[in-house]
Formats: structure tokens, C-alpha cells, sequence
């Protein structure tokens, strides 16, 4: 019997990688052949040929991502520039009686100025300060704030990849999200996202990557539309630029 | 796969379903709103068919190099630091998850919706070792609440009204709350935001598994599965060992047809690629991650050339919403944790006692509509008909069955038997003839006759007018205009020289 935790992790990795090649040469010994040494030739990667080519304009890329974030619940405004953001989250925030604001712990949205722009309100900085509980801090906040990382028209969806400046919290926990994307960042088909995985490898992925496309949302109840259920229900994309 | 065995045939739980009229109506109601908006969302996308068809290439190709890809995605998984089990069968799964909950000195787990975990009936495992688990997903709250199973696999309550809902969520509340689905829904939020917050471990399925990255793939609306992946110090994977794809662009067919075929969507509200557990400088995420990788019945349908490409469903519902028998009966007919065309098909496979389960094959009225609906195209009524082929080769069959067909072979494969056998038919049914039909529910006529009228015999047969008819058409060939007799005497001619086939493909 292990005596740490950290002595049984490494019994039930010793105990995992015995099994792994039963487990997986049993499979092999189903589909009747020897394991693999190489990768096998994908004859089909990923989407269609025919779809690889499609691109919208970039105004075009701007109509439809906000005609879909619209179709789902979501609120879009296109802005200017980042004075502009500022103005609007400020206003919304005075509107709503926002008081406790979580934001990312990025250049461009430092710049904005929040604190200064919101003086009533209570403005954190995503992991700061090693004393906070950033997840309870995230779950009391009325309005949390993030840059895009990528954005893609077709589906309506921003993708926010996490990093020790960037909570996954912030954009899960707070009762309104607002979502600042940089024009240059949308794109019109998910695969142009996704792509960049593949082409960063694994190494360096974040721990999360997530794609967001409207507010939280659930109809189990009687097919009853039902917003906000775990996630943000209010939910402002800031097409900037 | 020690999937709880609902009492009695799926006939005399169908008959149940039938009776709640509630239930009948929720169903259809739901299933058509469904297939409806999948209807739309993939018309609207276009090319469907091809999508289609290069999902099922990507599924394929995966499949019949699982070996390959799972190695592959759990030295990457490793890698980034996850822990990975594997469990030849649910009780091993159940083993490790437990031990991992024993360890952590784990009180409470939130669960994001799993599949698998319906199959391995762990929350009652969990439950007995004095560890609380949460269903996180709305629906499968309220189903956990009323202590029942899903009956859908994208909108597991379907078979709840409001007021029953309201009902048991005012039981947690201890206060009557009002059915009003923004208030039912209001409270569930923020009772679970306290579990979400407090609990040692989060447990979710797994959509998709990326074996270049070793990333796990979730899809959801509700945002519970982040929460689930974010929030507990803990977390465990339960993953079916055939959910592997090859990489991230491969994820974008995925995600192209999962929720557009599931719900009509355009891509579900959230879609999480997790990559180990949290960065040491993280502020969150888990610190902990494992993946369970389930075999439970799955290798047995591998090499197994009828049933293989069973592995390549995605689990979006589309064959349930689509198929007219499910429509009617709704999921707990079926009996097992997959209902509809799909779960007819894999419980038999999983379980691989084709006896015990055989009747769930027949709930089926072979339409194809499951197969059209498919995002993957796994041809689901073929496969229905090999179970049903299996179970009779296996001795299973109706006996009953089997001798009338016997003896039909018997009077079927000699001519004079068979002119017997209509005359007597024919003096016969005098007896029980009414207004030209048979109305009788004696014997065998029982199952047929309560809603229908059985047609009597005519009182000749074609064979017994062939004689004449015979006669009548050489008369009336040699009437026929010299054109088209040329003709037809040049269509014989041909298909003679053919070889009498039937001259198509």
C-alpha cells in the first residue's frame, strides 16, 4: 500500500503503463494484423477539399458572426477603437450597477484604463495577487472581461485559450461577459482555428482552449429555452476595429 | 456491461410508454423540434452528404487503426502530465474511479454528462462508499433528483413536465417553487454553483479524444462541463476507448456534424479542447487529471466486419430522433443506457448476449431513417437484421416461428400440397368469413385481427384462373398490332441472349 499520494500515483502509472501494451495489443490482435510502428497514412484529413478555399470579406466575416451571435441570445457592438470599448463596457457597467469586475491579465486591456473608468467599482486583475482566490473572486463578479484569441464568423464562435494571465474562470464565472475581439482575429471558417493547434503542437497548447458562441444556455426543461444556466446569459461580443 | 435489466419486453415497456400520454407527446414533441432543426442546419450548411461521408472516412480510418491512435493519443495524454487508466470492463472503471475518490478523501464529485458513466452505473458506486455525486447537466439534475435514467441522449428529461419538475426541485429548495421554467432553472444555477465551488472532484464524458495532441474534447450549452474541468482540484475523464481522432482539423468535421446533427445547432454554446491538467502558474483549472479509458464490450466489435463501424458513432441522437418506433415508445422501452436504433444495436453488441437483449432488435420497423439520419452513416437496420439473423442461428428463434416455416416450406415446395392446401383453405374459411374478411381473433389471427381484418380467399385462385388467363394473353398477343409484337418478341430475344438476367447492374 502506497504511503503518499504522490507514491500511489506512481504505482497506478507503473500498473497503467503494464496494461497499456495488453490494452492497446489487444485491439491489434482484433483487428488481426500486428500494431503499427509508423503513423498511418490519413487518406482523409480533416474538412472537404471544396470548403478549404471558402473565405468571407472582412466585412462580410463581420455581418455573419453577428448575425449568429444574435440568432443564439448574444449582443454584439462594433467599435471604433479601444477608447470606444472602454466607453461602452463603463457604460454598460453604470447601467447595470456592475460592482465587482474581473478582467484578463493582458496588455491591450490594461490599456483600457477600467480602473480609472470605473471608479465606483471594484476592478481585479486575473491572478495578481497570490493571496485571492481568483475562482471565488471570478464567481462574485457581475461583469467579467477578455480579449478573443480567435474568432470565427461561420459558426459564430470566439476561442479564449487560457494561460497564468488568462483564468478559464473569468469567462465561466461572472454574471455578464464581455468579449473584446480585435477585427484581424476573425476569421470565417472554425478549421482556420483550429488549425493552429495542429500547427502548435502539443507542447504548446494551453490547459484550455474553449469556444464560446453565445450565452449558456439549456432547453431540458419542457424544450423550454431556458439562458444563463451554469455559464454567463449575458453575453456582449466588441467587434473592435 | 452490467447494464441494470429492466423488467419484462421491450413490448411490455413499450406498452407503459404508450400508456403516458404525456410521456408520447413529450417525446414526439421533442424529437421533431430536434430533427426538424437538424433538417434545417444541414441544409443550410449544404453538401451534406459529403460531410457526411468524410466524417465516416475520418471514423473509419481511426477505427481500423485504433491501435495506432490510442497508443498515440495516450503517450501524448501522459505527456502533458494526465493520468490514464485503462479498464477492460465497467467494474475495472468503477475500481479506479473509486480509488482515486478513496484517496483524495473525496466528499462530493460534480459530474458534466457521461455516457459512459450511465453504463458503469457508477453513482451508485460512488454513493456506497459514502461519496456524493452530482449530476451537473440541468436534465440529468432533474433525472438524478427523481431517481431515474435517461430517456434521451441530448435531452435526457425529456420525459418530465414542468410541474413535476417543480415538484422535486421543491423538495432541495424546502420551499414550493413555482413551475416556471426561468425559476426552476434559476434555482438549479445557484444550488449548483455552491457544488461546483465545493466539490473535491469533477467527473466528465469525453466527445472526442485528439491523439496528436493528447487533448480530450467536451461539447456542451450549458456551461457545467467547464465548470467541471475548471473549478475541482480533481479530475476524471471517463473516455470510451473508440472516441480517438487524429488531430484538430479533423475536430472541425467532428464539430461540423456532431451539433448541427444533435440539436440543428451551429456549433454547441461551448466547445472545450482540455490539454492536461492546469499549468503550474494556472490560477485554475484542475491540478489533477485523469482519463479512464473503457473498453466494457467495445474490442468485441472490432474485426468484426457486421459490426465494426458501430465504433464510429458520435453519439448525437440523430438516428433516435428520426426513427418512428422511438418516436412512439420514447427511451426507457429500450431498457438499456442506449435507447433508439443505436441502442438496439449496441447494447446486444456491448453485452454480447444476444439472447438477453434480443427483442430490443425487433423494436425496429427497418425503415432506414436512422441510417439516412446518421451523420456517419453507420448503416444501423442493416445491422439490426444481423442480430436478428444471430439470434436465430443461436438457437434463439421462436420456435413457434420456426415450424410454421417449416411447414410453409413444406406446402410451398410441391404443387399438388399446395392446390390442397387453398381448397381446403377455402371450404374452410366459410366458417368464419363476415362481409368478405376475417374478423375472428382465434388463434394465430389474434395478433392481426385486433386491428385489422384479415382478407379472405378468393374464390379462385391465380392459379386456379391460369389456365384461362393463359389463354386469354395468347389471344390477345395475336390481336396485338404488328409493331409492338415486333418489339416484345425482340425483348425476349435479347434477354435470352443475356442469359435471363434482369438486365439492371
Amino acid at each position: 500500500m502506497a504511503e503518499t499520494h504522490a507514491d500511489w500515483l506512481r504505482e497506478m502509472e507503473a500498473k497503467s503503463r503494464a496494461k497499456q501494451s495488453a490494452f492497446v495489443g489487444g485491439i491489434s490482435q482484433r483487428l488481426g494484423r500486428p500494431r503499427p510502428t509508423d503513423a498511418p497514412a490519413q487518406p482523409f484529413r480533416g474538412a472537404p477539399e471544396f470548403w478549404r478555399g471558402f473565405e468571407w470579406t472582412p466585412e462580410e466575416r463581420i455581418e455573419r458572426f453577428a448575425g449568429n451571435w444574435r440568432s443564439v441570445g448574444g449582443h454584439v457592438a462594433r467599435l471604433p477603437d479601444m477608447d470606444a470599448v472602454r466607453e461602452f463596457i463603463a457604460g454598460k457597467a453604470a447601467e447595470m450597477g456592475a460592482r465587482y469586475i474581473v478582467r484578463q491579465n493582458e496588455p491591450e486591456l490594461a490599456a483600457l484604463g477600467l480602473e480609472e473608468a470605473l471608479p465606483e467599482a471594484q476592478v481585479s486583475v486575473w491572478n495578481t495577487d497570490p493571496d485571492i482566490c481568483w475562482k471565488a473572486r471570478s464567481a462574485e463578479a457581475d461583469f467579467g472581461v477578455v480579449m478573443a484569441d480567435y474568432a470565427a464568423a461561420y459558426t459564430g464562435s470566439v476561442a479564449v485559450l487560457s494561460s497564468k494571465d488568462k483564468g478559464r474562470s473569468v469567462s465561466l464565472l461572472p454574471t455578464v461577459l464581455m468579449i473584446v475581439l480585435p477585427v484581424e482575429r476573425l476569421r470565417t471558417r472554425l478549421g482556420e482555428v483550429l488549425t493552429e493547434f495542429d500547427r502548435a503542437g502539443r507542447k504548446r497548447l494551453p490547459a484550455g482552449i474553449h469556444f464560446i458562441s453565445g450565452p449558456s444556455r439549456s432547453s431540458d426543461i419542457e424544450n423550454d429555452l431556458t439562458i444563463g444556466v451554469h455559464g454567463p446569459g449575458v453575453v456582449y461580443a466588441l467587434i473592435v476595429g | 456491461m452490467s447494464a441494470k435489466t429492466a423488467a419484462g419486453t421491450v413490448k411490455e415497456r413499450a406498452e407503459l410508454a404508450l400508456n403516458d400520454d404525456f410521456l408520447r407527446k413529450a417525446v414526439k414533441f421533442t424529437t421533431e423540434r430536434l430533427r426538424n432543426g437538424k433538417k434545417n442546419a444541414s441544409a443550410e450548411h449544404g453538401n451534406w452528404d459529403e460531410w457526411r461521408e468524410r466524417g465516416r472516412q475520418i471514423r473509419l480510418h481511426t477505427i481500423a487503426h485504433l491501435d495506432y491512435y490510442l497508443n498515440q493519443f495516450v503517450n501524448n495524454a501522459r505527456a502533458n502530465g494526465v493520468h490514464v487508466h485503462f479498464a477492460d470492463t465497467g467494474a475495472d472503471a468503477v475500481k479506479i474511479a473509486l480509488e482515486i475518490a478513496r484517496r483524495k478523501q473525496a466528499k462530493t464529485v460534480v459530474k458534466s454528462k457521461s455516457m459512459v458513466s450511465e453504463e458503469l452505473h457508477l453513482n451508485d458506486a460512488l454513493q456506497e462508499i459514502g461519496v456524493e455525486a452530482i449530476e451537473t447537466d440541468l436534465g440529468e439534475y432533474i433525472i438524478q433528483l427523481a431517481g431515474e435514467t435517461p430517456s434521451h441522449i441530448v435531452i435526457p428529461a425529456i420525459h418530465k413536465n414542468r410541474y413535476q419538475i417543480a415538484d422535486l426541485l421543491s423538495e432541495v429548495a424546502g420551499e414550493k417553487l413555482e413551475a416556471d421554467t426561468t425559476v426552476l432553472a434559476g434555482f438549479v444555477r445557484k444550488k449548483l454553483r455552491e457544488n461546483f465551488l465545493e466539490a473535491d472532484i469533477g467527473m466528465t464524458g469525453c466527445n472526442f479524444a485528439i491523439a496528436e495532441t493528447g487533448s480530450m474534447v467536451l461539447f456542451e450549452n450549458e456551461g457545467n462541463a467547464r465548470m467541471v474541468t475548471t473549478l475541482p482540484k480533481t479530475q476524471i475523464t471517463l473516455m470510451g476507448m473508440e472516441r480517438i481522432i487524429p488531430s484538430f482539423e479533423d475536430l472541425e468535421v467532428m464539430a461540423t456534424l456532431l451539433p448541427r446533427s444533435a440539436t440543428g445547432q451551429k456549433l454547441t454554446m461551448y466547445m472545450s479542447a482540455i490539454t492536461g491538467p492546469r499549468r503550474s502558474e494556472d490560477a485554475d483549472g484542475p491540478d489533477e487529471m485523469h482519463i479512464i479509458i473503457v473498453d466494457n464490450g467495445r474490442s468485441l466489435q472490432l474485426g468484426d466486419p457486421e459490426f465494426q463501424e458501430l465504433l464510429n458513432c458520435i453519439r448525437c441522437g440523430a438516428c433516435l430522433n428520426a426513427c418512428p418506433v422511438y418516436r412512439h415508445i420514447g427511451g426507457h422501452a429500450y431498457g438499456g443506457t442506449y435507447s433508439g436504433p443505436i441502442g438496439a444495436v449496441l447494447t446486444p453488441a456491448l453485452n454480447k448476449n444476444v439472447a438477453e437483449w434480443d427483442d430490443i432488435a425487433n423494436a425496429s420497423s427497418l425503415c432506414g431513417a436512422c441510417y439516412e439520419a446518421c451523420p456517419v452513416k453507420i448503416p444501423l437496420h442493416e445491422m439490426l437484421i444481423y442480430l436478428r439473423r444471430r439470434k436465430v442461428e443461436k438457437g434463439y428463434g421462436n420456435k413457434l416461428e420456426g415450424a410454421g416455416m417449416k411447414g410453409f416450406a413444406a406446402v410451398m415446395g410441391n404443387a399438388k400440397r399446395y392446390r390442397m392446401a387453398v381448397k381446403m383453405g377455402q371450404i374452410g374459411q366459410k366458417l368464419v368469413v363476415r362481409d368478405g374478411g376475417i374478423r375472428t381473433k382465434l388463434g394465430p389471427l389474434k395478433g392481426w385481427n385486433s386491428y385489422r381484418v384479415a382478407p379472405s380467399l378468393p374464390k379462385m385462385s391465380f392459379r386456379q384462373r391460369f389456365a384461362t388467363l393463359d389463354q386469354e394473353i395468347r389471344e390477345g398477343l395475336r390481336e396485338m398490332s404488328p409493331d409492338v409484337k415486333s418489339r416484345m418478341e425482340e425483348a425476349i430475344k435479347r434477354r435470352k441472349q443475356d442469359g435471363g438476367g434482369h438486365g439492371h447492374g
